[in-house]
C-alpha cells in the first residue's frame, strides 16, 4: 500500500463523513436483528416448575413437514398455537420404569369462581398430585387434607382475601364443567398466580380435555442419573411424547415459547435478512457517491501514473479503513434498538418474559463483516469507472458527466424490474404474515431497478415535473432548477434513490398493515349481525354459557364462539390461521354471524365432528373445494382431515376456519368461549334480553353486534404492530441515508454555487434553485416510491382481501409531507453553509 | 542563472531519436457517421531540450494532440514514438509505467492532491511507481522552484501560482524525456504566470528537460522556441523564436480563417 488512503482519510475525514454515517446505521440495523435472532435461536427458560424433575414428557410445541427439496429431504416446522399435550396413560408406563420412582401428571386450566365466591381472582385449577412438584416431599396441603371428589384445596393468600375457610363452599367454572366444592384444605402460594386443587381424576375431566395432561413430570430413585432416566423414559413413551431435560423443560413450562422464538426468529432471520440487504444497498450508494464526487482527484493520479490497480487498492484501502471503525460505533446503537424493540415484544405478549436478549458477539462481528465487506464491494463498483478509463477521459468525465449508463448496467435494471414483477405475482398466493416478508423482497427488486436505472428515470422524472419550471412560474430560480436537474441526471439519481426506498418500504409495509385492517374491519361489520354479544372479562365463556343463554326468553339462538388456531400447509410452506370452534344449530349461525357463503352450506357443519368450513381464498390458497378432505393441524398439533361443507367470502378478521366446537374443545388449552353470540326472538325486549343475559355469569359483559370486532384478533394487533416497528425502522434508515445522501450532493456543489453567486445570482435565487430542485428531487422520489409500493401492494392485496390495496388518505399525506420536509432540510441546511462562505472562495475552490 | 543554450540549436542532438514524434497521427471521437475527426494527420518531431509551444483557435485540436502525444489518449490511426520507441501500442499498464517514469504533467488547475504536504506531492509519481522517495532530489527541485522552505505545507495553504510552481517540481522530478503542460499559466495572474513560464523556460536551458505546452497566449507561447498552429486536427504552420506580436498575428489570422467554416470544425 502506498499509503495514500490513509492520507485521504486523515486529511478530509469530512469527506467521508457521509460514508461513515451509512455504514454505521447500516451495522445497527444489523446488529439489532442479528441479536433478535440470536435469541430466536438460543432462546430458553430455566425451569421453575420443574426445577426439581430432571425428566419432563410433553407433546411436540411443533407442527413438522418433511419434503423433497433441492439439497435432500428439508424439513420446516411452525410453533402450535395451543398446548400439545400427552396421554395421561403414558404416566403408568413411565412409573413402571425401575429407574423412576415417581410419574407426576401435571395439569393446569382456568377455574372462575361464579356468583356467590365472585370475590376469588382468576385461579389455575391443578390436580393435586402435581401440588408435589412444587412442595417437594410433602403429599398432604399446608392445613386440612387433600381434596377428593367434590373438594378442593385452595390457595392460602386467595381463600384469606375472599374470606374463605376450609369447609366453606365454593361454586368453580372449569371449561370441562362447572360445579360445587367444599374447602378441605389451604396450600401455599404458588410462583405462577394464585391456584385451586382437584383430586387427580376430576382436574382431568375439568380440564376439557380427559385422556390428556400438560405434561407429565418424572424423579428419578436414588443414584439414577438424569441421562440414565431419560433413555427410560424414552423407552416407555415409545416415541409417543417428547422426552426433555436440562433447559428444553423450560419450554414444556411455557408453551409461548416456542412461538415467541419464531417471531424472534422470523424478525431476525427475515426481517433482518431485508434490512441487512437494504443497509448494504446504501451503504454501496454512498460510497459511490463520495467516490464519484472525488473523480477529479483520480483523474490527476491516473494522468501522473497510478494504474487502475492502485487507484482499485487505494479506495479498497480506504473502506478497509472506514468500515470497521464505522461498524463498531454502530453496534451501540443496534443493541439499545434490539433492546428496546426485545422489550416491546415482551410487554405485547409476543415473548415470555423470562426470556432474555442474547447479546453474543456474533451479530456484531456479522455486522462488522457486512458492513467491510459492503464498503469493499462498494469501493470496487465505485472504482471500477475512475479506474478502467483512460485518464483524458478521466479528465474530462470529472467535469462533464457520461451522457448515459452502460448497456450492462440497463439489461441488469430491466432484469431486476422484470424480477421484481415476478416476485409480487408469486406474492399474490401467500397469507397475512408472509406476504410482507415477500413484500419486502418485491420492493427490494424493484429498489434495485431504480438504482440501476436511476439516471434514466431521474431525467424521464424531472424532464417532465421540470416542465412547469420551466414555464416561467417559478422565475430563475426555478428554471435554473429545472436544468440543473435535467443535466445532472446521475447526481439527482443518488438524491431520488433514497427518497424512493423511504416512500417504497414505509407505503408498503403500512398500507398493507391498512389493507388488512380495514378489509378485516369491513368484514367484522358487515359479518357480526347478532342483537347481543355476550363476552367474558374473565379468560372466557364455560361451553354452559352458550347453552344457559339459548334457554333465555326472548333469546332465539345463542352460538357459542370458541377462538383457537389451526396450521395449514401450503405448497412446502406451514402457515397458521384463526378458528371459530362454533356450539349450537349452524343452521341458526347466520341469525349471528353473516359470513357470506359462497359453496356448500354452513347447516351441514357439525352434521359430524369431521366437517370445516373456509374462508374462500384460504381454500383456494389450499387448492381444496367443497367436498374434499382438507388436511389440517388443530391447536393442540393434531391431525386431522374433516371434509369442506362450505366456503365462506368474509373470513378475514372474523375467523378463516369455522369447525364445531365439539371437534376443537378438546384440542385447545382451555376449551372457553370468547364470545356468545346471540339472536333475539322478534319482539322481544332488548334491554331485559340483555339485563337476563348479563345475570349468566359475573364474569360475562353483554354489548351489542359491535362488540364482537372489539376482542380484535391478537396476532392480527402484533403483526401490525411488527409491521409498524419495520416500516419505522427500515423508512428512519432510509430517511437517514436520504438526507444524508442530500446533504452530500448539496455540499459538493460548493464551486457551481460560488461560481452562480460571482454570476450575480443573489442568495434568495440561490436558496430558491435548491429549495426547487429538492421539491424536484421529492416529488420524483414519492412517484417512483408509490409507484413501487403499489405495484406491490395491488397482488398482496387482491390475494388477502379480494379488492384493492386500502389507503387512508390522511396517512399517505403524511408520508408525502414527510419526504417533501426531509427533503427541503437536508437540501435548505447545507446551502445555508455554503451560502456563509465569500462566493469567490467557494467559486474557486478545489473540490 | 545556470547557462543557457542556443535557442536556435534545436536540431543539436539530430543523431539520436527525437524526444516525441508523431507520425500521421489521426483522432476521431465517436464512430461512424457521426465521428468527428479531432487530428486529422499530423507529423512531428521535436528535438529533445526543445521548448514548444501549441496554439490554435478553440476546437482545433490542440487538447487532443497533447493528450495523444502524451500518451494519455490512443490515437485512431498513426504513431507515437517517445525517446524512439513507440508508444502507440502498450498496455494501459505499460503505458501508465511510462507515465510514471518517462512524462512529467502540468495541468491547469487540480494538479496536486489536497491530502499530501507539497514534499509528498512533489514525490507522488515515484511513490506510485513503488520507488525509492528522493527526498533530497525533492528538496533541490522545490528550492529551484523557489518553495523551499513550503515542502511540509498542504496544497491548500499555497496560491494558485505556487501551486503550479509545485506541480513542476513533480513533473520534473523522475528527470522525464518530455514535460507536458497544458494551459499551465490559464488560471493564473500575469504575474505568476511569468514565474511559471520561467520556470519551465528554466527546465528546458538548465536541466536539459524537453517541454511541450498547449496554451492559448501569445506571451506564454514566446517563452518557448518554437510555436506550432494547429486549425481542424492539421499542423498549419510554425514560427521559431517566437515574439507575442507575430504569434498574435497568425492567430487572428487563423481565427478568422476557422470562423468562415464555423459548424465544420468541431
Amino acid at each position: 500500500m502506498n499509503g495514500l488512503a490513509r492520507a485521504s482519510v486523515r486529511f478530509r475525514p469530512a469527506s467521508f463523513v457521509g460514508s461513515f454515517i451509512a455504514l454505521l446505521l447500516g451495522a445497527a440495523i444489523i446488529t439489532a436483528c442479528g441479536a433478535l435472532l440470536q435469541t430466536g435461536i438460543t432462546a430458553h427458560v430455566e425451569p421453575v416448575r420443574y426445577a426439581d424433575s430432571p425428566v419432563v414428557v410433553s407433546g411436540d410445541p411443533y407442527a413438522r413437514i418433511s419434503y423433497q427439496g433441492s439439497e435432500g429431504t428439508e424439513s420446516k416446522q411452525s410453533a402450535l398455537p395451543e398446548r400439545s399435550r400427552v396421554e395421561s396413560a403414558l404416566t403408568a408406563r413411565i412409573a413402571a420404569r425401575p429407574g423412576v420412582a415417581a410419574a407426576v401428571p401435571d395439569l393446569s386450566f382456568p377455574v372462575q369462581a361464579e356468583k356467590k365466591s365472585g370475590a376469588l381472582p382468576v385461579l389455575t385449577g391443578r390436580n393435586f398430585s402435581a401440588a408435589a412438584l412444587t412442595a417437594p416431599g410433602s403429599s398432604a396441603p399446608a392445613e386440612g387434607h387433600a381434596p377428593r371428589a367434590g373438594e378442593v384445596v385452595l390457595e392460602e393468600a386467595a381463600a384469606r382475601a375472599a374470606h374463605l375457610a376450609p369447609g366453606d363452599r365454593v361454586s368453580l367454572a372449569a371449561p370441562g364443567g362447572s360445579g360445587n366444592y367444599v374447602i378441605s384444605g389451604l396450600a401455599a402460594a404458588q410462583a405462577d398466580g394464585p391456584s385451586v386443587w382437584f383430586a387427580d381424576g376430576v382436574a382431568e375431566r375439568l380440564s376439557g380435555h380427559p385422556g390428556t395432561v400438560d405434561a407429565i413430570a418424572v424423579k428419578p430413585r436414588d443414584g439414577i442419573t438424569t441421562s440414565a432416566l431419560a433413555g427410560q423414559v424414552r423407552q416407555a413413551v415409545d416415541g409417543r411424547a417428547e422426552v426433555a431435560t436440562g433447559d428444553a423443560r423450560g419450554a414444556v413450562e411455557e408453551p409461548a415459547l416456542a412461538e415467541g422464538r419464531t417471531v424472534l426468529i422470523g424478525l431476525g432471520g427475515s426481517f433482518g435478512g431485508i434490512a441487512a440487504m437494504t443497509a448494504i444497498f446504501v451503504v454501496i450508494g454512498t460510497i459511490a457517491l463520495a467516490i464519484g464526487q472525488r473523480a477529479r482527484e483520480f483523474a490527476m493520479l491516473r494522468a501522473v501514473g497510478a494504474t487502475p490497480g492502485q487507484i482499485r487498492r487505494t479506495i479498497a484501502t480506504e473502506a478497509v479503513i472506514l468500515a470497521p471503525a464505522a461498524a463498531a460505533l454502530g453496534v451501540l446503537p443496534g443493541l439499545a434498538l434490539a433492546r428496546w424493540w426485545f422489550g416491546e415484544l415482551v410487554d405485547r405478549g409476543a415473548v415470555p418474559g423470562q426470556v432474555s436478549l442474547d447479546i453474543g458477539v456474533l451479530p456484531m462481528l456479522a455486522a462488522v463483516g457486512t458492513s467491510v465487506l459492503a464498503a469493499l464491494t462498494a469501493g470496487w463498483v465505485a472504482a471500477r469507472r475512475p479506474a478502467k478509463l483512460r485518464p483524458s477521459q478521466a479528465l474530462g468525465e470529472a467535469a462533464v458527466e457520461p451522457a448515459r449508463p452502460g448497456v450492462t448496467r440497463i439489461v441488469m435494471g430491466l432484469a431486476a424490474l422484470a424480477g421484481g414483477g415476478a416476485l409480487a405475482g408469486l406474492a399474490a398466493r401467500l397469507n397475512g404474515s408472509d406476504a410482507a416478508n415477500t413484500a419486502l423482497g418485491v420492493v427490494m427488486c424493484f429498489l434495485l431497478a431504480v438504482a440501476l436505472l436511476g439516471p434514466l428515470l431521474a431525467r424521464l422524472c424531472t424532464s417532465v415535473l421540470g416542465l412547469p419550471l420551466r414555464a416561467s412560474a417559478a422565475g430563475a430560480a426555478g428554471s435554473l432548477a429545472a436544468d440543473n436537474t435535467r443535466a445532472q441526471a446521475r447526481r439527482l439519481a443518488s438524491a431520488i434513490t433514497p427518497i424512493v426506498m423511504v416512500t417504497a418500504f414505509c407505503g408498503t409495509l403500512i398500507f398493507i398493515q391498512s389493507t388488512i385492517r380495514h378489509a378485516s374491519a369491513q368484514n367484522v361489520k358487515v359479518a357480526a349481525v347478532a342483537d347481543h354479544v355476550l363476552g367474558s372479562t374473565g379468560p372466557g365463556l364455560p361451553a354452559a354459557t352458550a347453552e344457559r343463554a339459548a334457554r333465555v326468553p326472548g333469546v332465539e339462538s345463542a352460538t357459542g364462539v370458541l377462538r383457537t388456531g389451526a396450521v395449514y400447509r401450503s405448497g412446502n410452506e406451514l402457515s397458521s390461521t384463526t378458528v371459530l370452534g362454533i356450539s349450537g344449530d349452524p343452521a341458526k349461525l347466520p341469525k349471528v354471524l353473516d359470513l357470506g357463503v359462497n359453496s356448500g352450506s354452513l347447516s351441514a357443519l357439525g352434521s359430524s365432528r369431521d366437517t370445516v368450513a373456509l374462508d374462500t381464498s384460504l381454500a383456494e390458497s389450499l387448492g381444496v373445494k367443497t367436498g374434499d378432505r382438507v388436511p389440517l393441524w388443530l391447536g393442540d398439533g393434531t391431525k386431522v382431515r374433516p371434509t369442506v361443507v362450505a366456503t365462506y367470502e368474509r373470513g378475514l378478521g372474523v375467523g378463516q376456519v369455522l369447525m364445531p366446537r365439539a371437534a376443537v374443545a378438546r384440542h385447545v388449552s382451555a376449551a372457553l368461549d370468547g364470545q356468545v353470540l346471540v339472536s333475539a326472538a322478534p319482539g322481544a325486549d332488548p334491554k331485559t334480553v340483555a339485563r337476563q343475559l348479563a345475570a349468566l355469569s359475573p364474569q360475562a359483559t353483554v354489548t351489542d353486534a359491535a362488540g364482537y370486532g372489539v376482542q380484535a384478533d391478537r396476532n392480527q394487533e402484533l403483526s401490525s404492530w411488527a409491521n409498524t416497528v419495520m416500516a419505522a425502522v427500515l423508512g428512519g434508515f432510509a430517511a437517514i441515508a436520504a438526507a444524508n445522501t442530500l446533504v452530500m450532493t448539496v455540499l459538493d456543489r460548493r464551486r457551481e454555487v460560488g461560481l452562480l453567486r460571482l454570476s450575480g445570482t443573489t442568495h434568495r435565487q440561490v436558496r430558491g434553485m435548491m429549495r426547487w430542485e429538492a421539491l424536484l428531487v421529492a416529488a420524483s422520489g414519492l412517484l417512483l416510491g408509490s409507484a413501487i409500493a403499489w405495484t406491490t401492494l395491488v397482488p398482496i392485496a387482491r390475494g388477502l382481501t379480494g379488492a384493492a390495496p386500502y389507503i387512508p388518505t390522511g396517512t399517505a399525506l403524511q408520508l408525502a409531507a414527510g419526504a417533501v420536509l426531509l427533503a427541503l432540510a437536508a437540501t435548505g441546511l447545507p446551502t445555508r453553509a455554503l451560502l456563509r462562505t465569500r462566493p469567490i472562495e467557494a467559486g474557486t475552490a478545489r473540490q | 542563472m545556470a547557462w543557457r543554450r542556443d535557442r536556435m540549436d534545436t536540431e543539436r542532438d539530430g543523431g539520436g531519436p527525437p524526444a516525441i514524434e508523431l507520425r500521421a497521427v489521426t483522432r476521431a471521437h465517436g464512430r461512424g457517421a457521426s465521428a468527428v475527426r479531432a487530428l486529422s494527420g499530423v507529423d512531428l518531431a521535436l528535438a529533445r531540450g526543445s521548448f514548444t509551444a501549441v496554439m490554435g483557435p478553440s476546437g482545433s485540436g490542440k487538447s487532443t494532440f497533447l493528450q495523444c502525444a502524451a500518451g494519455l489518449d490512443r490515437p485512431t490511426s498513426g504513431q507515437v514514438l517517445l525517446g524512439g520507441e513507440e508508444i502507440t501500442q502498450l498496455s494501459e499498464n505499460r503505458l501508465t509505467k511510462l507515465r510514471r517514469s518517462r512524462i512529467g504533467f502540468v495541468f491547469q488547475s487540480f494538479n496536486l492532491l489536497p491530502s499530501l504536504t507539497v514534499l509528498q506531492n512533489v514525490l507522488l509519481p515515484q511513490r506510485l511507481a513503488g520507488e525509492r522517495q528522493d527526498r533530497r532530489r525533492a528538496q533541490q527541485l522545490l528550492a529551484e522552484v523557489g518553495l523551499a522552505e513550503h515542502g511540509s505545507r498542504r496544497p491548500g495553504q499555497l496560491s494558485g501560482g505556487q501551486q503550479q510552481r509545485v506541480a513542476i517540481a513533480r513533473a520534473l522530478i523522475t528527470q522525464p524525456e518530455v514535460v507536458f503542460a497544458d494551459e499551465p499559466t490559464g488560471a493564473l495572474d500575469t504575474r505568476s504566470a511569468g514565474e511559471v513560464l520561467g520556470l519551465l523556460r528554466r527546465a528546458v536551458d538548465a536541466m536539459g528537460a524537453t517541454v511541450v505546452m498547449v496554451t492559448h497566449d501569445p506571451v506564454a507561447a514566446s517563452h518557448a522556441d518554437q510555436v506550432l498552429f494547429l486549425a481542424e486536427g492539421a499542423l498549419v504552420g510554425n514560427l521559431w523564436r517566437p515574439d507575442p506580436q507575430s504569434v498574435a498575428d497568425r492567430m487572428m489570422a487563423l481565427t478568422a480563417a476557422a470562423g468562415g467554416f464555423a459548424g465544420v470544425a468541431a
